[in-house]
């Protein structure tokens, strides 16, 4: 029958006041994939931090097939059979394909002091092509490749020496559709081969059709584990929240129509490499959804609408004021707010705290006669901070030590707080938990409300269809499709215009 | 942190001389290479919380001295302007290249380093450079103190109070999302480096007081000075959220104490560098903000 690969029992993970998992206890069978979900901040990832080695055990153990398991890093973890896709980037960059997947493992390849670098690329060649990746050069500088592909490379990294534990730490949020296809080849394969799969996602309909058990964690604790086959999206999202969801997850209206003006207007707008010859009009109170794959360029789109990039073409024309957008200064003065799919690196300044990164885009505003009061910043970035219930200790805490989902909280907060009138929201819901995503669609539902106007450039088919008005889809660098607000929008429908 | 650290070593020193640092004497020696010091700190502590360093000015306090002196005879006010303009001048040389060319900051400074003292012992061939006769005069403590006061006032006022010293603190913290913020990195880098310049000329004429005649090798070792001090005042060498405007009182005056009771106590200048390696060391280690290591890009 089942056999118990590994169990952990009454684990237990403090941060300094902060009690991150609590008398954890779970059962992992030989052969499974098991998925692990929870909120932000619910302690998935520390759980799986300890099994790998990267943080210590506060209290509790793991026991790996009857035995207790000692690790005090990645490496010996690897050396015990488990390991881990982590959900920040792991690759190093500067060193190649190949260095990278063999890092920590390079003796294989020593002769005394030589290291034999042929072999070790031809190693590493095989197993890429093994793997369906042929299009990967194990020579190559690491750097080369796109985030998607540094992903599925450390993917290999993680599975190519047969360990008996992999967990997949909310992977899928990097990866397209044919990234999440080539993922879930490489989960198969692992089942079969009798290994156990640690799955962490967001994303409930994946885990769903990908696992065979199902552990909830809410606060830190173990709120029960289920069998996939026996829930539904519904049912593991009141074990998560802990109380019924409110209906409106998305928007419940399918009036399409909008205001006849317009607001903001794009025209023949191209980035060398990214995109080209881009037109189009966003209107007064519009939820203008842009989606496609994320290499298709919608990304670089929504930073050159906002003044972002270096070498852009064309205009964007802000037709009431009667003027043009050309640098990010502009175009926060004149109302556009923007959210980047890199939020770490370009949404927010990770390094200083809630109330610096609310006050940043609205210091001319607040400045009396080019003075700057910091109890007046205070009060202006508490009250925002307030207003969008962001999770803190208070406005003083550095922004580093939030979970994604009050990192983009303290993002919209700032916008809000600058009270602009566009919307530029490239990924909004990117890697965030369904309590917070369900309070940012209900945010771009007020503003829609008030009149502001959004653009939503989204990687999720189901939030394009389901938040709004109008939808563009776009393919290698152009325009591929239009989709009014409808009942009837299939994911289909949009998927054949994206690939 | 660096409070308890210049108090401690205060303390620690009166002990070894057995109270003689602290007779009057001694006091009004250190603070006399205190103000060049803690004037010139303040445009390295804008430089370094961007998240950059300055090498070059020590060179720059030399070049401006001997401009200071050329013009003084025709004006006191005039030459501390002139000095000014050409140490903005200077500083924007810096700035320009650090930002257009992207170069790093300590590469840029090296370079204008050697570049500016070269000019500076150039002009000094035939022999120092003094100021006019009127500027001796004015070497008054209180007239030192009070524009060191100023200076220092001002730098603090606008750290705190505008614009600039937020977006500074944004910019060391992360370049490109205070970009995306609003803020304008370049424009401000570049700024800072031209303001830094700017202010080492105004030292320059406190330094010119002091002084009287110019030689090739003036101002030389202040930019490690400067840096030192800095560090010892508790600044994070990767700039950002963690750099306090008392970093740069708290480690001039700990520098200067240093530099005046070392001798006092060691009376071999071998010995001294060695203390002062191990000093430095021990206060850094003690002092220094780990936490904030984390951010250092």
């Amino acid at each position: 029958m089942k056999e118990v690969v590994l169990r952990s029992e009454n684990v237990n993970k403090h941060f300094g006041i902060t009690h991150a998992v609590k008398d954890v206890s779970l059962e992992f069978y030989r052969g499974e994939v098991h998925g692990l979900i929870g909120e932000n901040g619910s302690g998935k990832s520390t759980y799986c931090s300890m099994l790998s080695g990267i943080h210590s055990i506060s209290s509790g153990r793991f026991i790996l097939e009857g035995k207790e398991l000692h690790v005090k890093s990645l490496v010996e973890a690897n050396m015990n059979g488990i390991s881990i896709v982590v959900q920040e980037m792991g690759t190093l960059s500067g060193l190649t394909v190949a260095e990278n997947i063999f890092l920590g493992r390079e003796h294989k390849f020593m002769h005394g002091f030589i290291k034999d670098t042929a072999q070790m690329n031809r190693e590493t060649q095989q197993l890429l092509d093994s793997y369906g990746l042929n299009r990967i050069n194990a020579s190559t500088v690491i750097d080369n490749y796109s985030f998607e592909d540094r992903k599925l490379i450390e993917i290999v990294k993680a599975t190519y020496f047969e360990p008996l534990v992999v967990t997949i730490d909310e992977t899928t949020t990097a990866l397209s559709q044919k990234g999440r296809e080539e993922l879930f080849k490489i989960i198969e394969h692992l089942k079969e081969t009798n290994k156990t799969v640690i799955f962490i996602s967001h994303d409930l309909s994946e885990v769903l059709a990908h696992t065979d058990r199902i552990s909830v964690l809410r606060d830190g604790a173990l709120v029960k584990t289920v069998n996939s086959n026996e829930v539904d999206a519904d049912e593991l999202k009141r074990l998560m929240v802990g109380r019924e969801l409110d209906n409106r997850y998305y928007r419940t209206d399918y009036d399409g129509t909008v205001s006849d003006e317009v607001v903001l207007s794009v025209s023949n707008l191209s980035v060398p490499g990214e995109f080209e010859d881009i037109s189009f009009d966003l209107h007064q109170g519009e939820i203008l959804g842009i989606g496609g794959l994320s290499e298709c360029g919608m990304h670089e789109l929504g930073k050159a609408i906002f003044g972002g990039s270096y070498d852009r073409t064309g205009s964007v024309l802000l037709p009431r004021k009667g003027l043009e957008i050309t640098s990010i200064p502009e175009a926060i003065k004149h109302g556009i707010a923007y959210t980047s799919k890199d939020r770490d690196n370009e949404s927010i300044v990770l390094a200083i705290n809630i109330a610096d990164n609310i006050t940043l885009p609205s210091l001319d505003i607040l400045a009396k006669k080019r003075v700057l009061k910091k109890k007046e910043l205070h009060a202006f970035a508490q009250s925002h901070a307030d207003r969008m219930s962001v999770r803190m200790t208070g406005i003083k805490q550095y922004v580093f030590d939030l979970s994604g989902g009050n990192k983009q909280k303290v993002v919209l907060a700032r916008w809000l707080g600058r009270d602009s009138d566009i919307f530029v929201l490239d990924s909004p819901t990117r890697g965030i938990d369904v309590k917070v995503k369900a309070d940012i669609y209900a945010l771009m539902s007020e503003l829609k409300e008030r009149g502001k106007s959004i653009i939503m450039i989204s990687e999720e088919i189901l939030e394009l269809i389901g938040m709004s008005d109008r939808i563009l889809i776009m393919k290698n660098g152009k325009f591929n499709g239009t989709f009014t607000r409808s009942v009837a929008l299939t994911e289909e429908d949009l998927i054949a215009k994206m690939v | 942190m660096p409070f308890i650290g210049f108090v401690g070593l205060v303390l620690v020193f009166s002990i070894l001389t057995k109270g003689r640092i602290l007779n009057p004497r001694n006091i009004s020696l250190m603070l006399s290479q205190v103000y060049v010091l803690m004037i010139a700190s303040l445009g390295v502590f804008m430089i370094m919380t961007v998240g950059g360093l300055d090498f070059s000015q020590g060179s720059i306090l030399g070049l401006t001295s001997i401009v200071f002196a050329w013009v003084s005879p025709h004006g006191i006010v005039l030459g501390i302007v002139a000095a000014m303009l050409a140490g903005a001048l200077m500083g924007a040389f810096n700035g320009f290249f650090h930002v257009k060319f992207k170069i790093a900051s300590f590469i840029v400074t090296i370079c204008t380093m050697y570049l500016f003292r070269g000019l500076c012992e150039y002009l000094t061939t035939h022999g120092p450079i003094s100021a006019s006769l009127k500027v001796l005069s004015l070497d008054e403590t209180w007239l030192k103190i009070l524009l060191t006061t100023i200076v220092i006032t001002i730098g603090f006022l606008v750290i705190h109070f505008t614009r600039l010293g937020y977006d500074l603190r944004a910019i060391g913290a992360g370049e490109i999302a205070a970009r995306f913020s609003g803020s304008r990195p370049e424009l401000t880098t570049f700024l800072v480096y031209t303001f830094a310049g700017m202010i080492t000329g105004f030292a320059s004429f406190i330094n010119v007081i002091r002084v009287g005649s110019i030689t090739g090798t003036a101002g030389s070792q202040l930019e490690t000075q400067i840096l030192i001090a800095l560090v010892l005042g508790g600044m994070p060498i990767g700039g950002g959220a963690k750099a306090r405007f008392s970093n740069i009182i708290f480690g001039s005056l700990t520098y200067s104490v240093l530099e005046r009771s070392l001798p006092m106590v060691f009376p071999v200048s071998a010995t001294q560098q060695l203390v002062k390696g191990i000093i430095f060391l021990i206060v850094v280690a003690l002092t220094i903000d780990r936490k904030s290591l984390r951010v250092i890009k």
